[in-house]
């Protein structure tokens, strides 16, 4: 299917709406775009196989207990350092802590830091892009410079400035220091996400079936919702997945450097830093390889995903 | 920027070694100590003092490790027993122990050129003395008479003391000064080695702020570039003392993780640091990294953990025994230490004489039944407890493992909390901002068991970061100090140490056993009883 075939059905539906006609309903073998990319990616392994890993994560993150029943927070340090057996299958760690334990526990605060902070940054910056896309003018260039002002720190620097200047203390609530660090990165990353959907919008904007429904009397919000946006969103989708795995690295970065989530938290990131002595690769390699295994994987799976996305969505690289 | 942790001190450190690089333009670079590099001067691993280096105001190791190469004492301490030896005296004369006499080598200067004079000393004394200039190592001067009349009578210091300098002290010429002690001190001539009883030059008084940047020397070295990132001392030509330095300069580069240091010790870029971090000592295998260039040796550091004195759940007698008797030291000392420490049966240090073993009883073993009861009987502790340390001397997995075993033990939340460095945490004890427990490690400042209890424990003492107040102990000091032989004095501190067991301002932890390597271009490292590296006496390899 062309681009040319489903603006003729969109106009021709939006014809038939103004018109006040019965007829509703696609002209038959039309598909939207969305369902034609959903076609496209059930014949991608690399979907199937990055869906299976991200459901296995999401499912760590939420019911940890469904793999585990050791609590993460024991340590007996006696037992320090054992290798991988039988009852500790990834070994312990320097301080006595279950290694499996802790890597499966260590999943909620990447997951929950990576989507909130896409979900944010693709609400915050998909409504700005629109309007500024749409509105064109003073605003959008005055939406342009606001971003450009945000724009203009990269992620860990805005984040290790951010934290360092308002730190989060050992003890504070969980869900107030994931808050934290999903706020000061939807504060630095929304301009991304703005810019690409503003991009998007004027691409999509001169189309004659946008035209069209301007001539017959749409309304502004309509002609958003309706026409625009489900055009436009797919490279933004695209960006909002790949970012989301970019998020959980720096969440990772953040707390590696000990200013992102604090102990009694769990997280890869505390786990890989304190596994990260020279000494203790040496002694202990275990403690260290499963924790950033599994951040490599999750990072991958989303990066995976956003691509197979985009293969889907982008009707050129069919 | 200072490092959060050593990972972003790394991040930093890449950093601002990027943007030196960049603002070099190649031009000639200070840094020295890479193989190969035949002068005869050093790196040293360095961290930021907490304050500039003058004698009187340094209380901690960091500047104080500095302070030793720039300062000559009346006393030098023997590097292999810590015997006191005369240095700039020529003798320290007594009949009474409470008036002394101290006579000083002619004809010795600053690095500035001017004469080192008795006036030097009994200057540098009042100032350090006199409560309103805030000085750390004011509470060394306390024996002597007069020190009352000198000190602020509120915290503010809003009235002026009575006197501005103290009536002990008497200038009889140049070269001759009388002390006098308001009490009996038996071991007065032990302590004047100490850095705070170094003598000052005049350019000193009219201009304390010049010390930030160009502190004057009376020892072997002085400084020649103070900066956040290096504090470079060259040799001093005025020195004429027996304690000469053997190479021509040292260079503290200023690190903010000790592993960093260390791994720059073993490729050779840093000629000696005094810190092995611990995730190395695991299994040994620093000792083969650094085969044939590294040492260790008891000293006289005891590691504890304080008290918040702000911290009203922590005030109860019974919870402070609960939480000394459920650290488990034996295990964290063999799996975090790698059995390079040993754990602490009293709160002074073996190698001072007057060390009781077992001086601190059942409270200092590891006994969860019976931490457990004690805890029961205590009104117990409530939210979290954080367990303050800085990051940049390698405490993380000890902070770690205390707390662990205390939540084990009791079930309390026991948490770690990092700050980013030393003075961080200092300046947070001094302004009393801290709550929980919070690491407190103690290196003498001479070797007496006095110098364990009065320091930091006495009331209003510079280090007594636990706010401790017992009145009882404070005469039974006085009553020490005043003992006319060495042996009852001892008795005496001992029966002191027994009201800190009773009250528990801090847990004594283990005590530390000096461990430091060196590159392969140096040699002759080695330590005092301090624990701290003699820096002067290292040498560069001829080859």
């Amino acid at each position: 299917m062309t681009d040319t075939e489903q603006l003729t059905a969109e106009t021709r539906d939006e014809a038939a709406r103004a018109g006040g006609s019965a007829v509703n309903t696609p002209v038959a073998g039309g598909r939207s775009l969305w369902a034609d990319a959903w076609r496209e990616l059930r014949h991608n392994p690399l979907f199937w196989i990055s869906a299976v890993l991200i459901l296995l994560i999401v499912l760590m993150a939420v019911v940890p207990q469904l793999f585990t029943s050791t609590d993460p927070t024991y340590a007996n340090l006696s037992t320090a350092r054992t290798p991988p057996n039988r009852a500790h299958i990834f070994g312990i760690d320097n301080q006595g802590y279950d290694i499996y334990a802790r890597t499966i526990h260590g999943a909620r605060a990447s997951v929950l830091v990576g989507l909130g902070t896409a979900v944010f940054t693709l609400i915050i910056g998909g409504f700005f892009g629109l309007v500024a896309g749409y509105a064109g003018g003073w605003l959008d260039a005055v939406l342009q410079r606001i971003g450009d002002i945000f724009f203009a720190f990269p992620l860990l620097l805005g984040g290790l400035v951010f934290l360092y200047t308002f730190p989060s203390n050992p003890g504070d609530p969980f869900i107030e220091m994931v808050a934290k660090i999903i706020l000061v990165l939807t504060i630095i990353a929304w301009p991304q996400t703005a810019r690409v959907m503003r991009a998007s919008v004027l691409q999509v904007k001169p189309s004659d079936y946008i035209q069209a429904a301007r001539a017959l009397g749409a309304s502004g919000p309509r002609i958003i919702f309706r026409h625009i946006l489900p055009n436009a969103l797919g490279p933004v989708i695209v960006i909002a997945t790949i970012n989301l795995g970019v998020f959980i690295g720096v969440e990772a970065t953040l707390s590696f450097l000990g200013i992102g989530l604090q102990p009694p938290t769990i997280s890869w990131g505390i786990d890989i830093s304190n596994a990260s002595g020279i000494g203790l690769v040496r002694a202990a390699p275990y403690m260290l390889l499963f924790p950033s295994i599994f951040l490599s994987i999750t990072v991958l799976a989303f990066i995976m995903l956003g691509d197979a996305v985009r293969d889907a969505l982008d009707p050129k690289l069919r | 920027m200072r490092g959060r942790s050593r990972a972003m001190a790394a991040a930093a450190g890449i950093i601002a070694v990027t943007l030196t690089a960049a603002a070099c333009g190649g031009g000639g670079s200070s840094s020295s100590g890479n193989s190969g590099n035949t002068a005869n001067e050093i790196t040293v691993r360095g961290c930021t003092p907490q304050n500039p280096l003058v004698g009187g105001n340094t209380a901690e190791v960091c500047g104080g490790n500095m302070l030793d190469l720039i300062t000559r004492k009346l006393v030098h301490y023997n590097v292999d027993t810590a015997a006191p030896e005369l240095d700039l005296a020529t003798a320290i004369d007594t009949k009474d122990n409470q008036h002394f006499d101290v006579k000083i080598q002619s004809g010795q200067k600053f690095s500035d050129g001017t004469p080192i004079t008795a006036k030097s000393f009994v200057d540098a004394w009042n100032y350090t003395a006199y409560g309103p200039n805030g000085q750390q190592g004011s509470y060394f001067f306390e024996p002597i008479e007069g020190y009352a009349a000198t000190q602020c009578t509120d915290d503010e210091c809003k009235a002026k003391p009575k006197a501005e300098t103290l009536s002990g002290l008497k200038v009889k010429s140049d070269t001759e000064f009388t002390i006098t002690t308001s009490e009996k001190v038996s071991n007065l001539p032990v302590r004047l080695g100490y850095a705070a009883f170094s003598p000052q030059p005049e350019a000193f008084f009219s201009n304390p702020d010049s010390y930030k940047t160009k502190p004057i020397s009376s020892g072997p070295y002085q400084a020649s570039s103070i900066n956040d990132t290096d504090y470079v001392f060259t040799k001093n030509p005025n020195y004429q003392g027996k304690w000469a330095g053997k190479t021509d300069k040292i260079d503290f580069r200023i690190y903010n993780d000790p592993s960093a240091a260390y791994t720059d010790v073993v490729a050779n870029n840093l000629d000696v640091t005094d810190i092995i971090p611990p995730d190395q000592l695991v299994g040994d295998q620093w000792k083969s990294d650094l085969d044939g260039r590294n040492g260790t040796k008891p000293q006289g550091v005891i590691q504890a953990f304080g008290f918040s004195p702000i911290d009203s759940q922590l005030k109860n007698v019974n919870l402070r025994h609960a939480i000394s008797m459920a650290v488990d030291r034996a295990t964290i000392v063999k799996q975090i230490y790698n059995n390079t420490r040993t754990p602490a049966d009293s709160f002074v240090s073996p190698v001072v004489q007057g060390y009781k073993a077992g001086a601190c009883g059942q409270y200092c073993e590891y006994n969860p039944t019976e931490a457990k009861a004690l805890y029961a009987k205590s009104p117990g502790y409530k939210g979290t407890l954080t367990f303050a340390y800085n990051q940049d001397g390698g405490h993380g997995p000890m902070a770690t493992a205390v707390c662990n075993s205390i939540k084990n033990t009791l079930g309390i939340d026991c948490q770690p909390k990092s700050e980013p460095d030393f003075k961080t945490l200092r300046d947070q004890l001094n302004k009393r901002e801290l709550k929980g427990i919070f690491r407190s490690g103690w290196q003498m400042d001479y070797p007496s068991i006095e110098n364990f209890l009065a320091p930091i424990y006495a009331k209003g003492a510079a280090s007594n970061d636990t706010a401790y107040d017992n009145p009882k102990f404070d005469a039974k000091l006085a009553q020490a100090a005043a003992a006319p032989t060495e042996e009852e004095a001892n008795t005496l501190y001992q029966e002191a140490e027994q009201y800190l067991v009773q009250d528990m301002p801090a847990v004594p932890e283990w005590y530390d056993e000096a461990a430091y390597g060196w590159s392969n271009r140096v040699e002759n490292v080695k330590t005092n009883a301090f624990g701290v590296i003699d820096y002067a006496s290292i040498t560069v390899k001829s080859s």
